[in-house]
């Protein structure tokens, strides 16, 4: 399906593969998709190559000049080197910079780490692929659920003497 | 440096130094601030202007907040609280205790069976009740204990003998 999707509209896929192809040396990038399905991949650099380090995705993704995107349904989804999840950012839509690697918008943003436990939200972000930065730039709210760092309780432990 | 350290005795003397957290259930903490940094790759969250924490069993504010956040299922070991930073939180016999200092760390560590958990708070750190003020540097908070550790500790009590107030300075006792 995806590759009928390509021959469809190669004017998108060639600016994908402009963009890509120009931190093709840095990371290991692979990028698959069209206008009403876009995603990008980025491994992480050898020995664990073969571990996804991030997935981006949205629902649309539409060029804008300059080799930016606009990608609406932002995901992303963060993984460690043994492929545990570690977060997923989402957004109802951010501008993605594929020749420097960074996401952005003024809009809402909302980020959950891998096991649920801490939800996070804000309004206004910029995502650095390059570091994996996140800068939340309003209004950030973080909750922590099953919290356990203000207690002292259930610990495991003797208490200290 | 000389250094106090606040003994039972002198906990059963002014039991609202005993601070020890209330067995609450569990509950989630909330988090606000203006803005706010998210490193991937050390798992480091600061919140910066106007932090706020919401805890089932306490307050604090600041304006700088930094934590280290754990792996799927761990639990935070370090966070770094820096300017005006302000914690109120009742202890077990729901009296209202209000610490100050400039800065405050928390660290959670397990060694072997044992637990430690302490706060410690740097920068001029006061704490305050209906009772009496305690101010000395650092103030280590045992969380563990509840017990309170102040060096060069000096207390004001409130409600002295004839309802003046008393200045007292613990018994120095050698490190």
């Amino acid at each position: 399906v995806n590759s009928k999707r390509k021959t469809q509209i190669p004017g998108i896929l060639l600016i994908f593969a402009l963009a890509f192809l120009s931190i093709e040396g840095r990371t290991q990038q692979d990028t698959s998709g069209n206008a009403s399905d876009f995603t990008s991949v980025e491994y992480y650099p050898a020995p664990d190559q073969a571990q996804m380090k991030f997935k981006l995705s949205g629902s649309e993704a539409a060029p804008l000049p300059g080799g930016l995107l606009v990608i609406k349904q932002f995901k992303l989804e963060l993984f460690s080197t043994n492929g545990e999840m570690q977060a997923i950012v989402r957004a109802p839509e951010c501008t993605y910079d594929a020749v420097h690697g960074q996401a952005n918008s003024a809009g809402q943003l909302y980020l959950q780490n891998g096991d649920g436990n801490i939800h996070l939200q804000g309004t206004g972000f910029l995502w650095r692929q390059a570091d994996s930065f996140l800068t939340i730039s309003n209004n950030v709210k973080t909750v922590i659920e099953n919290n356990t760092v203000m207690r002292e309780a259930d610990h495991g432990g003797q208490k200290a003497p | 440096m000389k250094r106090y350290f606040i003994t039972i005795l002198l906990l059963m003397a002014a039991p609202w130094l005993r601070a020890q957290t209330n067995p609450t259930p569990a509950g989630p903490a909330l988090i606000t601030s203006r803005t706010g940094d998210f490193d991937m790759n050390t798992r480091t969250a600061t919140y910066l202007g106007d932090v706020h924490v919401v805890d089932p069993e306490m307050k604090l504010r600041c304006e700088w907040l930094s934590a280290t956040l754990p792996t799927s299922g761990g639990h935070i070991d370090h966070i770094v609280c820096e300017t005006n930073v302000v914690i109120d939180y009742s202890d077990e016999k729901s009296q209202t205790n209000h610490i100050t200092s400039d800065r405050a760390v928390y660290d959670y560590n397990v060694q072997g069976v044992v637990t430690n958990e302490t706060i410690t708070f740097t920068g001029s750190p006061r704490i305050e009740n209906a009772q009496a003020i305690i101010t000395g540097e650092p103030i280590i908070w045992h969380r563990d204990s509840g017990k309170f550790e102040v060096t060069n500790e000096k207390m004001i009590f409130k409600q002295g003998i004839g309802g003046l107030a008393t200045q007292t300075n613990t018994p120095a006792k050698p490190e």
